[in-house]
Parts: structure tokens; C-alpha cells; sequence
């Protein structure tokens, strides 16, 4: 079993990487000076996952929506117990994550890091469902889909994903809805657990005050040997085209909340790393606080301080999004839309870049302060096909140019997108 | 790590924590006060601070600068804390060690800090008028947008009701009515008296010992004519004679209610102990029995007002199983009563809470939560003298501080739907 060190250069930290015989892969970052550690044990399997199959299947399954985030629900019962009162007995503070393309189960503590990282390794590998227990689960997932969808952002988040995406399941709610959940049974819950949940399709993550030898030891007597069953994820072919170009709800809101996106080419691993920074620092350049952009918008009242940029890609996705609150979001969708056309002829200012590239990099300098910040980002680097420092390499290298071909190929008016929530009160 | 806490002249601490494993500082300046009808003054006074100084007049001059300086951040906070109000001034910058051109980020953050408190963008006693503009529209558009968290919302619609008549009852940034009323000179004015009477605690948390940034801030407030106020932290609520009922109708999917109890205890280890018990983890009472058991909530847990003598419970529920589910947290919390728990669920509280006060430094937010809070409670003590206090905790302290709890109020946000 081969310890890969990964070193930044810009920085020095350095983290572990192993690959386990079972199949695992498992970072490991040990944190000199930190008292907490913070454990992920991650399967990629997320909310899009919803048709698959392994050299053993013949044909493509495909399950209702919101099954992953289901099954994470469920995985917290054990034949015998529930895994919280394991977890009470070391004192861990204990919780689980779906997002759109993983499922991760996490703790983080200060004290018994070696138990709770059994009681982590062990119940992941031990899925227990009834018939009786799915039927309970259906009642509280029911009131967890209630709750978000009386949440405005994320009804906005979701509906400009729906204004922008014909066929990708990243446009279904990660929770499904409480039809969906309704089709869910213990059988299903097998097949997607079977399919999953095999360490060849999963990562351990595992930050600050830890032994790098003694995770290694726990790893070795906990995980079970997985055979690669040659996991398939498909997804519907989906154009480039969007859906529509505005999308409305009312909700409870104060002022009006607005997304604006530009649905964009996907891509994968080391490509996707470089365009989303560059997409990154590019929404910075034209929007943040100190921008002309944002000086007249503000000026005119027509955003408030709650305005941000975000790129958001995946598997199959890829979208650069404007937000905030405005009485008149038409207003800011067209200076947005105007002020890309103008850098797209004038150019980017290379000051202003160059300012905004060193913004970024104190901004990635923090996330290494922090062990939670740490074990999530080795979690997610690799789940993203990248190492956990390639993001701080990747923004040494890049250029004012590197934006403006982004600017160039993917920020086109007809692939705008706006996503509003307006108030009923 | 090394803590220490010293007092300037006028009722000034300045706290500074030194620890090498971070890699940025943090500076935060606080003022206290008691809430009251100033309050969306001072939350004005406060955030216009963050967004200009008189060097940088614009709120784009002074975030190109930050931004120049490796992102750093600059921000106003406004928090309620029992009858008391928390204003601040926060930032946060890389160490410089990680300046890749040998920049000294911390002297220039040092001088943009005390520029934007002591030399704000102010002529003839008012705000410069461009930019009180914007942020007062900015603070409106927050205090509308409270609706938005549905859960936070309710709470803060419980503490209306709950402390009626008190200081807590008010929003932590004033109320809309009173927002719009401030103009820059009010706000101004609120600004100079924050400065001069206001109760200050100051954080510096950084990797490395700057004695430049505790002389800096002593010699600008020793400009000042202080006579800082001594604060009241403490401001136990009176019981209802009859619990309250309170209830509004909104365009929401699922209905939320709050439960605020109120004791006379001055346990508050062993109130803090019940309330972990009760509904502070996955394996308290309320969320084994009102969750897993009932299906009733996605959330439903309880929480500790200490300041007011209070324990609040919030949780998100069909309309229609209101009822069940307000039966079954006050059959819980009667079996604490009862004596019904035991000793696994007591040392599972304490494992809980041993865990949470260890990490305490791992962050120099979690530095400034510990501290400024055993600062207000007026016993700075560490995390591990805390947890010798609660393991001190008795089954029969807890069922005491259960005992002691009373209803007070009951809040509710309605389904519109489901009523009609």
C-alpha cells in the first residue's frame, strides 16, 4: 500500500494520499496545533445518479428521484441500533450529506477520533432496511422537502436550473418530492446501495489532529475488500440550447431575489478545474464590490450588498450565476448581459484581474486554516478528478487571456437564463 | 496558544489570543448597549463604518483595496444578546508570510480598520450622504428579508412575544418603521455615542504577537472622552400568568412552532445539561420521539436563552399535527421531570459538550465565541474548567432546572393553505 505525499509548492502543506487494497481511495491531512478532526467517508453517488448499471446488469436502472438522498437517511439504521447512539458514546457530533453527485457521511470531534472513525467505516458498510422503516422515513423526508421548498433561494436556485436544462437530472430536487420518495421500498434501496456504495466507487477523508499510521490501521481492520463491478452513470443527451429564458415564483420574500445564469459546456477532471477558476475570477472581475458594473447598480438601487457570483458545475453541468435582491431584476439581467458584450469587444482590465486573481488566492489560503475546510476539499478534489492542490496551481497559471476565451466561448445572450422569486407579503 | 486580556482606560477590553498553526488574523471590535429604541441608529452608525472611511470614500474604493490586499474582509455585525445589543467591526486578512510580494498586510489592514472607525467619511456631524444611501437601503432590504429564513423568522417572532415589553423584543437592527427614520445625522450621532459610551470588548487573533495593533487601538480610543457604561447582561424575563398564544398566516408549506419556557434557576450548568438532554443532539428526547418515532418534524430541538432566563424548543410541523406534536414536547419534557432519563443520556450530554468546548481554538471565530461569552456570564474561565462544572452536574440539579421550567408562550406560523 503506496502513501503518495501531495505537496503544495505555493504553500508547503501537504496531505496523504493511499489507495487501500479495498478499493478505497483515503486522504489523509494531520494538522499540527488543531484539537478537532473532521472525517468524510463519500460515495459518488448523487441526486443526477438516477440510471446506471454494472457488468452484472444487462440493462440501464433507472430509480425515482431523491433515492440517494433516501438512502442516506436510511444508512443511519442499523440492524440493532440507531448509529447516533453510537456515535453518543464517543461524543462525536455526527451528520450526512446528498448533494447533487455525492453522498457523504461525516463527523467531527476532538476526542475518541479512533472509535468514531470505526463506528463510520462500520455502519457505511452496513446497510439494514425494512419495509416498516422506509414507511416511517417517507414522513420526516416529507417535512425536510416542505421545509426547502419554503426556502426562497433555493426555489430560485432550482427553478433557473429548470430554465436551463431540457433533460439533466441536475434540475430535480435532491431530495426528490413527496411523490417520488413515495415509490421508494427497501428493495430499491438495496439495488442503489449494492450499486454505490462500493469502496472502488468511493473516498475517505480525514483532517487534523490524527495519525496518518493510525487511520491507515483502523482502514485496514474495518473495510471489506469491494470487487470493481464496473460502475455506468448515463445521463439524457441534452442540448446546448436553454429551456427558457425566465422563470417566476412567488414566495414570503422581502425584496425580490434573482438568479441570473449562463448555461455553459460541460466538462470533466483537470478541464473543468481551470475553466471554473477562470469563470470564478472572471464573475469577479466584472461584478465584485469595486466594479463599475456594481458601482452604477448599487448607485441606482437597483442591487443591494446581498449580490455574488457563483460558478456550480458537475458532471454534465456547468453554469456561471449572477444573484441577489432587486425591485427591478430585468434592470440587472440586461446591465449584467451588457457588460459582458463590452469586455467581450474592449477586453478585461489587466489590473483588475491581476488584483482579483490575488483575492482568490488569499480566499483558497483561508480554506487552509480550517480542518473542516481541509477534509472537504480532498473529498471533493478527488470526487472532481483533480488533487487537493491543483486549485492553487491552476490560478498561478492563469492569465487575463484564460478569461477572456472564457468570456469568448461560453457567455452568449441566448444561453441566459433568469430565475425570480417575487414576494407575496 | 497564549491568551490574554487587558483593560484600556474607559471600560475598554482588548483580548488577544496568539496561536502559530493559523494562517490569517482576525481583529473584531465590539460595542455594547442596551437595546432600545436606538436600536436601527446604531445598526446604521455601525454599517455605514464598513463601507467608506475618509480616505476611502467610496464603497468601491475601499473594496478594491481589500481586495488588493489578498481578499481581506471588512465587515459590521449586529447581534441581540438578552436585552443587549452587539455592534462590531470585523476583519479578517492572511498572515504576512503568505504575501507573495512582501507586502505588510497587517499594518495596511491595522490603519483601514482604525481609518473606518476613528476617521469615518463624516463632514458637519453627518455621514456622507452617497453612501448612508446605499446602506440604509441595504439595511431595509435586510430587515424585509428576515421572512426569507422561514425557521429563523418564527423564532425571532417568539422572542416578541415571548419578552413583550422588555428590550429583547426588539429586532436586533431596530424595526423597519424606525429604519427608515434614520437619517445621516442620527446615525452619525448614534456612531459618537456608540464611540464614547459604549461597553467595548476587542479580539485580536492572529499567528504571531503584534504589540503594534494593541498600542494603535489604545492610543486612538485614548483620543476619545470616554465614559464607557457598564451593561446589564443579565435581564431574567417575568412568566406570563397565563401562557400566550400567538399566531400569523403565511404562503408556506410547512407550518412552524415555537415554544418558549421560561425558570427563575440560576443553574445554568444543570439547565444547560437538561437542555442537551432534551433536544440539543440526535439522540435527545425530542428528536428520538417527535422525529424518529412520530415522523411529526424534520427538525425539533431545543436551545438555552440564558440571558433571559429562557429555553426555547422551535420545530417545523403539518398543521394538523400542531397539536400532537406541542402534546408529546411537553410530555418529554415532563418526563425529565419525572426523573425519566438516564445515565447513558447524561454522560452522552457531557461527551457532547467535551467535545464541542475541545474545539475551541481550532477556528479564531471559536476563540471569540468562548471568550466574549464567558466575558458577558463574568467568569472568564477555560473550556476545560467549564466541563469540570458540568460533570459536577446531579440527576437531581437536572430534574431541578426541569422543574423549573414553565410555559411562557407558544408561537405560531400558519399554513395559510391548510386553514382555509
Amino acid at each position: 500500500m503506496e502513501k503518495n505525499i501531495l505537496t503544495s509548492p505555493q504553500t508547503g502543506d501537504s496531505c496523504i494520499h493511499v489507495k487501500h487494497p479495498s478499493g478505497l481511495d483515503i486522504y489523509i491531512c494531520e494538522m499540527k496545533g488543531f484539537s478537532s478532526v473532521e472525517a468524510l467517508f463519500g460515495t459518488k453517488y448523487g441526486s443526477i445518479n438516477t440510471m446506471f448499471k454494472t457488468d452484472e446488469d444487462k440493462e440501464y436502472t433507472t430509480v425515482p428521484e431523491g433515492i440517494a438522498h433516501f438512502l442516506e437517511h436510511k444508512l443511519f439504521e442499523n440492524e440493532d441500533c440507531d448509529v447516533f447512539e453510537l456515535y453518543a458514546k464517543t461524543g462525536a457530533n455526527a451528520n450526512a450529506f446528498t448533494s447533487f453527485d455525492k453522498t457523504c457521511y461525516l463527523f467531527s470531534c476532538s476526542k475518541n477520533y479512533r472509535e468514531s472513525l470505526k463506528i463510520l467505516l462500520d455502519f457505511v458498510q452496513k446497510p439494514y432496511f425494512t419495509e416498516a422503516s422506509v414507511a416511517k422515513e417517507q414522513g420526516i423526508i416529507g417535512q425536510e422537502i416542505k421545509m426547502t421548498n419554503d426556502n426562497p433561494e433555493w426555489r430560485l436556485f432550482f427553478n433557473l436550473l429548470r430554465g436551463m436544462y431540457h433533460n439533466h437530472p441536475v434540475k430535480i430536487d435532491i431530495a426528490g418530492t413527496v411523490e417520488s420518495i413515495a415509490e421508494i421500498d427497501a428493495e430499491l434501496l438495496y439495488k442503489c446501495y449494492n450499486t454505490f456504495y462500493n469502496l472502488n466507487n468511493m473516498v475517505l477523508s480525514i483532517a487534523g489532529n490524527i495519525s496518518a499510521d493510525e487511520v491507515l490501521e483502523i482502514c485496514d481492520e474495518c473495510l471489506k475488500p469491494c470487487e470493481d463491478k464496473g460502475l455506468e452513470t448515463v445521463f439524457p443527451d441534452e442540448p446546448a440550447e436553454i429551456v427558457c429564458a425566465e422563470i417566476r415564483e412567488a414566495q414570503p420574500v422581502g425584496t425580490p431575489m434573482f438568479s441570473i445564469g449562463y448555461k455553459c459546456a460541460p466538462c470533466m477532471g483537470m478541464e473543468r478545474l481551470k475553466k471554473s477558476m477562470a469563470a470564478a475570477v472572471t464573475a469577479e472581475v466584472l461584478s465584485d464590490a469595486s466594479s463599475d458594473m456594481y458601482q452604477k447598480l448599487l448607485n441606482e438601487g437597483l442591487i443591494n450588498s446581498s449580490f455574488g457570483t457563483e460558478v456550480f458545475c458537475g458532471d454534465g453541468y456547468f453554469t456561471v450565476i449572477f444573484s441577489g435582491e432587486s425591485s427591478e431584476p430585468e434592470k440587472v439581467r440586461d446591465a449584467v448581459a451588457a457588460e459582458i458584450e463590452r469586455v467581450r469587444s474592449e477586453g478585461l482590465n489587466e489590473k483588475d484581474f491581476q488584483r482579483i486573481k490575488k483575492s482568490t488566492y488569499g480566499i483558497l489560503i483561508r480554506e487552509l486554516n480550517n480542518v473542516e475546510a481541509v477534509a472537504n476539499s480532498m473529498i471533493n478534489s478527488h470526487m472532481d478528478g483533480v488533487s487537493p492542490f491543483d486549485a492553487i496551481n491552476v490560478l498561478s497559471e492563469m492569465t487575463s487571456e484564460d478569461c477572456m476565451n472564457f468570456i469568448r466561448s461560453e457567455l452568449s445572450g441566448d444561453k441566459l437564463v433568469m430565475s425570480v422569486v417575487e414576494g407575496t407579503v | 496558544m497564549k491568551y490574554n486580556r487587558i483593560a484600556f482606560d474607559g471600560n475598554i477590553g482588548f483580548s488577544s489570543v496568539t496561536d502559530e498553526k493559523f494562517k490569517t488574523n482576525f481583529l473584531i471590535i465590539r460595542f455594547i448597549t442596551e437595546m432600545s429604541g436606538r436600536a436601527a441608529e446604531n445598526a446604521m452608525g455601525i454599517s455605514v463604518l464598513s463601507d467608506s472611511s475618509s480616505r476611502y470614500k467610496t464603497i468601491a474604493a475601499l473594496n478594491e483595496k481589500l481586495s488588493s490586499l489578498y481578499g481581506a474582509s471588512l465587515s459590521s455585525t449586529v447581534a441581540k444578546r438578552g436585552d443587549l445589543q452587539i455592534l462590531g467591526i470585523s476583519s479578517s486578512w492572511i498572515s504576512n508570510r503568505y504575501a507573495l510580494d512582501g507586502e505588510d498586510i497587517t499594518g495596511e489592514m491595522l490603519d483601514i480598520v482604525c481609518g473606518c472607525l476613528f476617521e469615518p467619511n463624516a463632514a458637519d456631524g453627518k455621514f456622507c450622504e452617497d453612501v448612508f444611501k446605499i446602506t440604509k437601503k441595504d439595511l431595509l432590504d435586510k430587515i424585509d428579508a428576515e421572512i426569507n429564513n422561514k425557521r429563523g423568522y418564527a423564532v425571532s417572532r417568539a422572542y416578541e412575544t415571548a419578552f413583550r415589553g422588555e428590550p429583547a423584543e426588539n429586532p436586533r437592527s431596530g424595526t423597519r418603521e424606525a429604519a427608515e427614520r434614520v437619517t445621516p445625522e442620527s446615525a452619525y450621532r448614534a456612531y459618537t455615542e456608540l464611540l464614547e459610551k459604549a461597553q467595548v470588548e476587542i479580539f485580536y487573533i492572529a499567528p504571531e504577537e503584534n504589540p503594534h495593533v494593541e498600542s494603535r487601538l489604545r492610543e486612538e480610543f485614548a483620543k476619545l472622552r470616554r465614559c464607557g457604561q457598564e451593561c446589564r447582561f443579565n435581564a431574567p424575563s417575568p412568566l406570563k400568568s397565563v401562557p400566550e398564544r400567538a399566531s400569523e398566516e403565511f404562503d408556506v408549506r410547512q407550518s412552524k412552532m415555537v415554544l418558549t419556557f421560561k425558570t427563575a434557576t440560576d443553574d445554568r450548568c444543570a439547565l444547560k445539561l437538561l437542555s442537551m438532554i432534551y433536544g440539543e443532539t440526535p439522540v435527545s428526547k425530542l428528536f428520538m420521539n417527535v422525529r424518529e418515532k412520530m415522523s411529526l418534524c424534520y427538525y425539533c430541538a431545543s436551545r438555552t436563552i440564558f440571558a433571559k432566563g429562557a429555553l426555547m424548543v422551535d420545530c417545523g410541523v403539518e398543521k394538523e399535527n400542531i397539536e400532537k406534536a406541542e402534546a408529546e414536547i411537553l410530555r418529554q419534557l415532563d418526563e425529565i421531570k419525572n426523573g425519566s432519563f438516564t445515565d447513558e443520556e447524561i454522560e452522552s450530554a457531557l461527551l457532547s459538550l467535551e467535545n464541542a468546548a475541545s474545539s475551541v481554538g481550532d477556528t479564531p471565530s471559536s476563540y471569540v465565541s468562548w471568550y466574549f461569552e464567558r466575558f458577558c456570564e463574568g467568569n472568564i474561565i477555560t473550556p476545560q474548567q467549564l466541563m469540570d462544572e458540568y460533570k459536577a452536574v446531579t440527576r437531581e440539579r437536572i430534574v431541578e432546572a426541569a422543574k423549573s421550567l414553565a410555559l411562557d408562550s407558544v408561537y405560531l406560523m400558519l399554513n395559510k393553505e391548510v386553514q382555509e
